[in-house]
């Protein structure tokens, strides 16, 4: 009985099957090219999970955040390479001769998408809350003042000269002032998109805004989500679920270039894997124990193992293409000296190091980490916490090594080193004075020459404490659809699709 | 009410039919893993802190960069599957005979105790057999083994803790007939104390279908565990487990196949012959008593 009910299923099954196959032949071999037909949807699978909307908070410069604040918001200027700016709320800026005042003209007849327009009070308005939220981004305007002449002025000032502002400003998104502590799960922007549905950590759906002072955006419907899972991602990309993502393990690579549906490109980006040992935690205060710990990892095996077309040995705390770069003395494998150095230092080898990390992505690598530390005898326990758990334990410091890609906004090192590691922003334990004293000198220096030689010294100060290892400058490789028409790689991490369109395949 | 039979409870709707020569088949199956586990360990090295990322993905047969042969070939990180696949059994293994060994004793202690005694305690016993059965298993599983930090304890805690109802309910129902049967009244006439009845009189006629009861157990012990772990639940990364090696290979489903199908073929053969062999058991078993 049940057997002959499974029959009566499979033939169903078969007709129904074939049914939609030739269905999708009519489709593709008898459908017209006409653009102009093409539904305007693009489904966007996101690296990281956006989490919160807020740009100003704790969450301000998470990758999902910047993201999804591009779409919605506005900045007052965009960072289109190293030194480079564009204005996008900011018609105009010039700074004072010192760099101390910079002063920023607001673009005419820009309105919010609730109509109302955009002012620098609402600039100002933003600023002040980026400060008092004490968020990711509150460090890189720790002396700046913000203030509003007339209504289409803004006048940003800092007690020391801070050539570096405009590229701290890349990630500075402008919110209605009006807007402060509610609504941030449907916020009102003045980007390219409006905001229909935000499912935290799942999904984003957006819709063109069509009061946008760029002009209303070629796309419709913007849906970006989280796939966690990758080969579920890779999965929605083949078969045209999703039409857009970035950053896949190479594995994945030669398989997604052989399909004929997509197109895969690499980007140089300016992020450098970071892996931070914590120097107040037990051991790891002692620099020649971090160097030591950092000796005993054989990156150059792992990087041409797991990443050999989208890593690359790093040689400096911050990308090539970013100012303050400077080449540092490599961190040669050494298993031998890096135990000799440990039972010098005293380590303790019951110690557990904890080493926690949030994407999936990073499994194979700390695992690998884990394994050649513990050919030195060193015990490390891999931890993988979800997003929000991994962000808040970082902040509280309840790790011992962290491994992360940092990237830096604007090219320029005032918004990695100078923001992240002084003793003030006490992201991994560290604390030098030396080091501070150049970080702020080079912050509040106008003459860019001058800034390179400071931030190359505060470069290698970092690098030769072993501040963290730094192993690998990262390509991020973009996988499209062939649809997916006017698409611009993003220098920063975060792209921008407002000039995105569908297109029909294979043009 | 003396000749009322006891029928079995069924575990699988439909099953195939099984003849002795098929559970002889599972039992050599199963003595097999049960040697694997114990014995495998012994003789192959395996650690599962250890990668060799210049190794990875080979493929079953390969030969690694100091000249050893990958008989299942290596994973993502370039760990060995054998290694993986003998170590995963020993872990299974012990989770499923630690499982079912508290189930046992739990189920078996409170189902004869509430059949013996019915009245008030079999109310509460009964009632409380309704409360874990209306939850589904799996769920309190996982709700318990999230909630503490991962570990083999954890895993056998959060499996039995809805585990040992099954054999509650069949040692309840056997006891409740037992209990009528001339051997027990005469025992009780001449005085025997009830913990000293319940350990001799009734116990060894609930054992058999229990035994049978328990090899199916076992197989859903084993799933449950693969479960949780490749949902990153169960146990540690330092244990060896195939739900983590299943977990493991995914993303290389199309490139990589035999990081997710080695382990996962050995668990079905072991859940499967451990199925076909406590169906024969309960055919034996559960007419006996």
């Amino acid at each position: 009985m049940l057997l002959k009910r499974l029959r009566h299923t499979a033939v169903a099954a078969a007709v129904s099957l074939s049914l939609a196959i030739t269905a999708g032949c009519t489709t593709t071999s008898g459908g017209t090219a006409d653009d102009a037909n093409l539904p305007q949807d693009l489904v966007v699978a996101a690296q990281f999970p956006i989490e919160n909307l807020d740009p100003h908070g704790a969450a301000a410069l998470d990758n999902g955040t910047q993201v999804a604040a591009k779409a919605i918001f506005s900045a007052l200027v965009r960072t289109t390479g190293p030194g480079k700016f564009e204005g996008v709320l900011a018609e105009s800026w010039k700074a004072n001769e010192n760099a101390t005042q910079w002063t920023f003209t607001l673009r005419e007849g820009v309105k919010f998408s609730d109509g109302t327009p955009v002012t620098s009070a609402d600039v100002v308005a933003s600023f002040q809350r980026v400060v008092t939220l004490k968020g990711a981004m509150a460090s890189n305007f720790s002396t700046h003042q913000a203030a509003a002449p007339d209504a289409r002025t803004v006048t940003i000032t800092a007690k020391n000269p801070d050539p570096a502002l405009l590229g701290k400003l890349g990630t500075f998104y402008v919110t209605p002032a009006a807007q402060d502590k509610s609504g941030w799960d449907k916020p009102v922007g003045s980007g390219p998109f409006l905001v229909e549905q935000f499912t935290p950590g799942q999904s984003l759906k957006l819709t063109a805004n069509p009061g946008y002072f760029g002009g209303k955006p070629t796309l419709e419907r913007l849906d970006i989500r989280s796939i966690g899972e990758m080969a579920a991602r890779l999965t929605a990309l083949k078969t045209g679920e999703v039409d857009l993502t970035w950053t896949v393990p190479d594995d994945q690579l030669p398989g997604l270039r052989s399909s004929p549906d997509l197109v895969v490109e690499n980007v140089n980006s300016n992020s450098v894997l970071t892996m931070w040992m914590n120097s107040s935690s037990k051991g790891l205060t002692n620099p020649a124990v971090r160097r030591a710990m950092w000796q005993a990892v054989d990156f150059a095996t792992i990087i041409k193992s797991l990443y050999p077309e989208t890593g690359k040995v790093a040689d400096s705390v911050v990308g090539p293409a970013v100012l303050g770069y400077a080449a540092q003395t490599p961190v040669k494998y050494d298993p031998a000296a890096a135990k000799a150095a440990l039972d010098a230092a005293g380590w303790d080898y019951n110690q557990t190091v904890r080493f926690q990390f949030s994407q999936p992505q990073f499994q194979q690598f700390t695992d690998a980490v884990a394994s050649d530390l513990a050919k030195i005898g060193v015990k490390v326990t891999p931890l993988q916490k979800e997003s929000a758990v991994f962000l808040q334990d970082l902040l509280a410091l309840n790790w011992d090594l962290n491994i992360q890609q940092l990237g830096t906004s604007g090219f320029d090192a005032a918004t990695n080193l100078g923001r992240l590691y002084t003793c003030a922003a006490k992201r991994m334990g560290y604390c030098n004075p030396t080091l501070d004293g150049l970080l702020s000198q080079a912050g509040s220096t106008s003459d860019t020459a001058k800034r390179q030689s400071l931030y190359a010294q505060a470069n290698k100060i970092i690098w030769d404490d072993a501040v963290g290892m730094y192993p690998m400058f990262v390509q991020t490789p973009y996988i499209r659809n062939k649809s997916v028409q006017g698409f611009t790689l993003p220098v920063d991490a975060t792209p921008d699709f407002s000039t995105v369109r569908i297109g029909s395949a294979g043009k | 009410m003396t000749t009322q039979t006891v029928v079995p409870q069924r575990v699988w709707t439909i099953r195939p039919r099984s003849t002795p020569a098929l559970a002889t088949i599972a039992a050599a199956a199963l003595i097999g893993y049960l040697l694997v586990g114990l014995f495998g360990p012994l003789l192959i090295d395996y650690d599962p802190v250890a990668t060799s990322v210049a190794d990875r993905l080979l493929p079953p047969g390969a030969v690694t960069k100091d000249g050893a042969v990958a008989l299942l070939g290596t994973d993502g990180a370039g760990r060995d599957m054998l290694g993986q696949l003998v170590y995963g059994a020993r872990t299974s293994i012990i989770v499923g005979v630690s499982v079912v060994a508290t189930c046992l004793v739990i189920g078996l202690g409170f189902g004869t105790l509430a059949g013996y005694l019915s009245g008030w305690t079999d109310v509460a016993i009964s009632r409380l057999i309704d409360i874990l059965m209306a939850f589904p298993g799996i769920l309190l599983a996982v709700v318990i083994a999230g909630l503490f930090d991962r570990g083999i304890l954890v895993v056998v805690l959060s499996l039995s803790v809805a585990g040992w109802v099954a054999f509650a309910r069949l040692a309840r129902g056997l006891t409740f007939s037992l209990r009528e049967r001339p051997w027990v009244d005469a025992a009780r006439l001449v005085g025997v104390p009830t913990p000293l009845m319940i350990v001799r009189h009734i116990i060894p006629f609930v054992i058999g279908p229990i035994t049978a009861l328990a090899t199916t157990e076992f197989a859903g012990a084993v799933l449950t565990e693969a479960g949780l772990s490749f949902l990153g639940l169960g146990l540690p990364p330092s244990a060896v487990s195939w739900g983590q090696a299943i977990a493991n290979g995914r993303d290389y489903l199309d490139t990589a196949w035999w990081i997710s199908a080695i382990p996962g073929l050995a668990l079905t053969g072991l859940v499967v012959s451990t199925g076909l062999l406590g169906d024969h058991l309960t055919q034996r078993l559960g007419a006996r008593r």
